[in-house]
């Protein structure tokens, strides 16, 4: 009954696109607290998605996949993210290298061309057909967020989502990996986090400021 | 076909209900900010008051002056006129294409703009200018989010297209909503493009173009506004929200289909009043990103649809 009721909704196809709204959003906005929040968003839909397809599904062990996702992607990630951000005192992304709208433009082309290859080769079926394409554009949106920022924390942001991207796209195509591989790219990202905060402290102090345009002028 | 006695004659509603509406969203907008606001009525009494005025008219003004009010009015009457409102039987609907619907707008609008210009103030060809430059954001983002929902039909047809959207099946139509939602405020003249109760005149858009007409052909124009913005209101309900209008032809099947129509009406009304009240009012110049997000939306909302496979 429910199962039903989640196939004629498209509920999956509805949380994938929110993803893919939230990835666009990112691509435009200048405040990096909301870059966070909007990230937050984005692993509570991934989890949601997780979660669906796993009931949908009857796998229960994806359960725990799903759970994994939300205590490390919308709590403790975040939260190294909110300390690095308060102890940097950077509030702004200033002037990234395209505008706001160029951008929401450039995703969007992104998206056309994703959609305009992927569909070609179309070797995914079941419910989660529709997420591969979403994930694929996730990644090279996030891709395109990483190079047109100056701020090392929005890149860091930019590589969390695509992190979010490729586990989407992970998961459209093997309803999910072993749980002990999710395990090991959880803490790699925990980790990949604290060690990225501390070195962002660090050019903090060595360049004064976190822009990268400056780490190309080298110190002799 | 015998449909189209009764049904054709949809289109009063939006005449006569359209008045309505602006004082319901008026209430409605003055209630969330703690005023008592004016009657819901007053669109009415205001109309009536002008028609009796006479009229004060500028040297300069040209026929365009006295062709515009009329020209204005009857492009959206005769919008309406085949637009489905709230029965989608009909002969008349056959005519009811939405591309047409939307350019048969514009015609009032260029004609509106011209007015402004005509009179010769200052005012007049700010309006204007302003009201052009948005025309040319604000119509790609209509149209792409209408094409949403005509791939999805199948038909350009709004009496057609209606029998197939359904909102809450498919993300696409969503987006598009939410773009045409954008849209809408920016064609109405709501808050955070045009404010509609002020005549500021570094802020004014619709109300710099009707800036030099009294009387009479005030009236008419803001009833064209009016209407037009009931018109948009039943567009985007036809397009994304069609319950109710399957109704058949018999009068029966017909009775609850207008309560439904304006129920429907009211409730996004609200939607816009709240709106319009926590939004602050934007500036000219960054009216675009807001506009071009809202036609990234729209764009999205299409290749999603493409891509989802409908």
């Amino acid at each position: 009954m429910a199962r039903n009721w989640l196939q004629a909704y498209s509920v999956l196809d509805f949380i994938a696109v929110g993803m893919l709204l939230s990835v666009i959003a990112v691509s435009s906005q200048k405040r990096l607290e909301s870059c966070v929040r909007t990230y937050v968003l984005n692993s509570w839909l991934l989890a949601a998605f997780v979660t669906v397809s796993a009931f949908y599904m009857g796998m229960p062990h994806l359960y725990i996949a799903a759970a994994l996702t939300v205590l490390s992607k919308c709590f403790l990630i975040p939260y190294f993210l909110r300390k690095v951000l308060r102890q940097l005192r950077v509030t702004h992304d200033v002037e990234p290298y395209i505008s706001a709208p160029l951008s929401l433009l450039a995703a969007f082309a992104l998206v056309v061309v994703v959609f305009s290859f992927v569909s070609q080769g179309v070797f995914v079926t079941g419910v989660t057909r529709n997420a591969l394409k979403i994930a694929i554009s996730i990644i090279l949106i996030s891709l395109f967020v990483m190079m047109t920022r100056k701020k090392a924390i929005t890149q860091v942001i930019g590589l969390l989502i695509m992190e979010n991207g490729l586990f989407l796209a992970g998961f459209s195509l093997t309803y999910g990996m072993p749980i002990i591989a999710e395990l090991g790219v959880v803490f790699d990202m925990l980790m990949g986090v604290i060690i990225l905060g501390l070195f962002l402290t660090q050019i903090k102090k060595a360049f004064v400021s976190v822009d990268l345009d400056k780490l190309t002028t080298l110190k002799g | 076909m015998r449909g189209g006695r009764v049904e054709s004659l949809q289109f009063l509603l939006i005449i006569f209900f359209s008045p309505l509406l602006q004082g319901f969203i008026k209430k409605i907008k003055a209630l969330s900010q703690g005023r008592v606001g004016p009657g819901i009525l007053q669109p009415y009494y205001d109309l009536i008051r002008l028609f009796k005025k006479d009229m004060v008219i500028s040297e300069t003004a040209s026929w365009i002056f006295h062709a515009a009010p009329f020209v204005t009015f009857v492009s959206v009457l005769a919008a309406s006129v085949i637009t489905p409102v709230f029965s989608l039987q009909g002969g008349i609907f056959k005519a009811g294409d939405i591309i047409a619907i939307i350019y048969t707008l514009a015609l009032g609008r260029f004609f509106m703009a011209l007015a402004g210009l005509d009179a010769g103030t200052g005012f007049g060809g700010e309006g204007s200018s302003r009201e052009a430059t948005l025309a040319i954001i604000v119509e790609p983002v209509l149209i792409m989010a209408i094409f949403t929902a005509a791939i999805a039909g199948g038909s350009t047809s709004l009496s057609i297209l209606s029998r197939s959207a359904n909102i809450f099946r498919s993300p696409a139509h969503v987006l598009a909503f939410a773009a045409f939602y954008v849209a809408l405020i920016a064609e109405t003249g709501r808050v955070p493009v045009d404010n509609p109760d002020t005549h500021l005149e570094l802020t004014m858009i619709h109300e710099g173009m009707v800036l030099e007409y009294s009387g009479p052909y005030l009236a008419l124009m803001e009833w064209a506004h009016f209407m037009k913005q009931m018109l948009l209101f039943t567009i985007a309900l036809d397009l994304f929200f069609p319950f109710g209008m399957q109704g058949g032809s018999t009068a029966l099947g017909l009775a609850p289909a207008p309560g439904i129509y304006l129920i429907k009406v009211f409730i996004m009304g609200v939607a816009v009043a709240l709106t319009e009240s926590t939004r602050a009012k934007m500036r000219f110049f960054q009216l675009p990103s807001l506009l071009g997000g809202a036609f990234v939306l729209a764009l999205l909302s299409v290749i999603t649809l493409i891509m989802l496979g409908g």
